[in-house]
């Protein structure tokens, strides 16, 4: 139970409880296409790591990829193809690089050229921001920085690294996290990485640590694990930057989308609502495609950052960590627009030690909703390009096609389109619900596709701070405000379970049971019982439309 | 398995033109406004074509040619009958990259025909860049191979022309069209048994 600041009530949870049937759990359903593991206390264990437990967390335990293709008996593949980028391969790209960068130098030459360096910390490129992001090698080698050219900030790793390491090697301790008034700096070393962050935003340090974490995981997606311990062990030197070519916009836009989408916030996935009979007919689709073709690990379809559909081979679910780095790769991806890509694909949480092959195109012109066909075969790109096309020809005569565009096109018709027109609670302004046995999320002004683009059209030419005005506020605004109240939730120490705030601003509502979690925002100084009221009425609502709102079977091939 | 009668896959580094090459061959357009993005991985085309009054269906890769995927590349070439290896004559770089690219194509896929293609002549025609590449230097390194072609994929000069001599190039020759045929009637064949067995569609 927790009461923060003076205009907090803590409401008992019991009250709660008798006035709102809580066996009302919307969208749980006894399987789940995604694994439900709570991305907070995963990170929490990540805090509360020693130098110990980190140096052996990422040695690589047994592959998941190995496990399938042994299953269906066909192994030699893929481990050759994981070899192939071998030591002498690497090693000979390299010979034009010096090498060696022992600790010393690499301070010492950053003496150097310290003078132009605080010139340009000054710059307008870089000074100003809401949230700095840069990764850098162990080594103090620069690989990405969010703002400005990383080029320029070889002075700044230098300084990052030698602070991790000076807390480290005497200490054998972890820097974790640096607090200024209004700043914080959070810090993550991963295998040959390391990861900060400079926010002046107010997401907390374990929000910012998750973000970190997902930055590192889109890296592993690119390259892999084996492949990103193994280049560091051969060189620490080496310049990574020359294998993440074009991942660096995958990182901007995974940092914008983690700012904005609660998906992020609640580590769950958010559907694209649809009639159950028009999503039933596409798994059915894909199923009936699918079900001859033995390499087939993973069928996902999604549209604008929302799910469709996952179909999966049996023993294996998806953490919502990778289904967030494929919605990542596909909204920042162009080229997926024009053809039919076949590319390597690493999901970090479900093997981050290899490559599954992604067949990866939209349906059709006229819909924006793009299948993903993922296989351990890599050789698998015809038979998966005909089931793709017979796929989108079998929607295209079930109508799923239409069903789709007016979801995605928000037709008014729809319920789910403006819940809180339907729902009729006037107070409430904003809700956001989070169904925890299956990882799915709900909320009822979804960011629409436009809005994330004007953000992010936005965001690439600041990214400042700026005190703007805001007329109508958007999912984004009262998501950014229920960080603090989520982080209250998932408090490690002290958890809150219920958190009831009314101040002349607004009222904050947010409840955490074993089914589920729900953020409600209602208008300013509500009374305790009318919300709770509201609440019940909300809960019903969302039962009700859950066969739409929620995917509620877990299909396999 | 694949339905297409002939393989012609694009290598060259990032940054060329191969992505604008195929869509400007394919779709008859170019995107000048869209800011650059890399190919992720690989990206397959099909277009349909005429030589000597047949229709043959022609599947095109585009690759990414970044570093990054240079282990995988293989993939996308073997088994290709022609390639096209792409560089920008104001780019030195491009060019020694070049020679990579045919040395790799070499010792996965011997026979492979291969043409090399200049890329963004609308810019030299301008003006707006300067050759770095000279041409006598093209022209040596070009005899052993199938033809050498200078494309704009803005304006489109020289695209098809590209293409439709690789095509040509590919009904002409009597062991790959031995190879084609036979792929045909297998298909056929198995096409066939599919219905029978259960239905397709
Ligand atoms: N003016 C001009 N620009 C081109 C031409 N071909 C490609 N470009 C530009 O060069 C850049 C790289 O092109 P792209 O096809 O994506 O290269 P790829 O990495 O080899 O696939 C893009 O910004 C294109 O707009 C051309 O023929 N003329
Ligand atoms: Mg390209």
């Amino acid at each position: 139970m927790a009461s923060t600041s003076k205009d907090h009530v803590a409401e008992n949870e019991e009250a709660l409880n008798e006035k709102v049937a809580t066996d009302l759990e919307p969208g749980a359903c006894l399987e789940s296409i995604l694994n439900p593991t709570d991305s907070f206390e995963e990170f929490a264990s990540e805090i509360s790591t020693s130098l110990e437990d980190r140096k052996t967390s990422l040695t690589i335990k047994s592959s998941t990829i190995s496990e399938i293709q042994n299953e269906i008996g066909d192994s030699s593949k893929e481990s050759s193809l994981r070899e192939t980028k071998s030591s002498d391969n690497l090693q000979a790209k390299n010979e034009s690089m010096s090498a060696s960068a022992s600790n010393s130098n690499l301070l010492e030459e950053n003496e150097e050229e310290s003078d132009e360096k605080d010139d340009y910390l000054q710059s307008p490129e870089l000074v100003n921001k809401e949230k700095h992001v840069f990764i850098l090698s162990s080594a103090g080698k620069p690989i990405y920085s969010r703002y400005g050219n990383e080029d320029k900030l070889a002075g700044l790793c230098g300084v990052i690294q030698a602070l991790v390491s000076v807390v480290e090697e005497p200490n054998q301790d972890i820097l974790r996290s640096i607090n200024t008034k209004d700043c914080k700096a959070v810090f993550l070393v991963k295998g040959p990485l390391i990861l900060v962050t400079v926010s002046k935003s107010n997401e907390s340090e374990t929000q910012l640590v998750l973000q970190l974490t997902y930055a590192f995981n889109q890296i592993v997606s690119v390259l892999t694990l084996t492949q990103l311990n193994r280049i560091f062990e051969q060189r620490r030197n080496y310049d990574l930057r020359r294998l993440l070519s074009g991942a660096e916009r995958l990182i901007d836009h995974l940092f914008i989308f983690m700012e904005k989408d609660p998906a992020f916030l609640l580590g769950a996935v958010r559907c694209l609502p649809l009639p159950e009979k028009a999503r039933e007919n596409i798994t059915q689709a894909i199923t009936s495609t699918c079900n001859k073709i033995r390499d087939l690990v993973f069928a996902i379809m999604i549209a604008g950052n929302q799910l469709i559909t996952l179909v999966r081979m049996k023993k294996y679910t998806l953490h919502p960590s990778d289904i967030h780095l494929l919605f990542n790769l596909v909204r920042s991806s162009e080229s997926f627009k024009t053809a039919e890509s076949w590319t390597p694909i690493c999901l970090p949480k479900f093997d981050a030690t290899g490559f599954l092959h992604g067949h990866v195109s939209y349906i059709s012109e006229d819909c924006q909703a793009c299948l993903l066909l993922l296989t351990v075969q890599r050789d698998a790109f015809f038979p998966l390009s005909q089931a793709k096309h017979t796929i989108a020809e079998k929607l295209r005569r079930s109508n799923c096609l239409v069903a789709i565009n007016d979801a995605l096109n928000r037709n008014k018709e729809l319920p789910t389109t403006n819940p809180l027109k339907h729902i009729g609670i006037p107070e409430i302004r904003h809700f956001m619900y989070k169904c925890k046995s299956t990882a799915q999320l709900f909320t009822s002004d979804p960011i629409s596709l436009d809005r994330l683009q004007d953000y992010r059209l936005r965001h690439k030419e600041g990214g400042d701070i700026t005190v703007k005005k805001i007329e109508k506020l958007s999912d984004i605004d009262y998501v950014r405000n229920y960080r603090q109240f989520c982080n209250q939730i998932h408090c490690i120490s002290t958890p809150a379970k219920l958190i009831f705030r009314s101040n002349s601003h607004d009222t904050v509502l947010a409840w955490v049971t074993n089914g589920f979690e729900l953020y409600v925002t209602f208008d300013p100084l509500m009374e305790k019982d009318h919300a709770i009221r509201a609440v019940d009425r909300l809960l019903h609502w969302i039962k009700k439309e859950e066969q739409r709102i929620f995917i509620m079977n877990a299909p396999t091939f | 398995m694949s339905r297409c009668d002939f393989k012609i896959v694009l290598l060259g580094s990032e940054h060329v033109g191969k992505t604008s090459l195929v869509i400007r061959f394919v779709n008859c357009r170019f995107n000048s406004g869209t800011p650059y993005q890399n190919t992720i991985g690989a990206a397959f085309c099909a277009k349909q074509m005429q030589s000597h009054d047949r229709e043959f269906n022609v599947g095109i890769w585009d690759t990414a040619g970044s570093e990054r995927y240079e282990a995988m590349t293989r993939m996308y070439y073997r088994g290709a009958h022609a390639a096209i290896i792409c560089y920008d004559p104001a780019s030195l770089a491009s060019w020694t990259r070049l020679r990579h690219w045919l040395q790799e194509l070499r010792t996965v896929e011997e026979d492979c025909k291969v043409y090399l293609c200049g890329t963004k002549k609308d810019l030299l025609d301008t003006g707006t860049v300067q050759r770095e590449v000279p041409e006598d230097i093209i022209a040596t390194y070009s005899q052993g191979l199938h033809g050498h072609f200078l494309t704009s994929s803005k304006t489109g000069e020289n695209v098809d022309e590209l293409f439709q001599k690789i095509v040509d190039d590919c009904v002409k020759d009597l062991k790959v069209m031995k190879i084609v045929e036979e792929a045909r009637v297998q298909l056929q064949k198995e096409d066939n048994e599919k219905n029978k067995n259960y239905c397709y569609c």
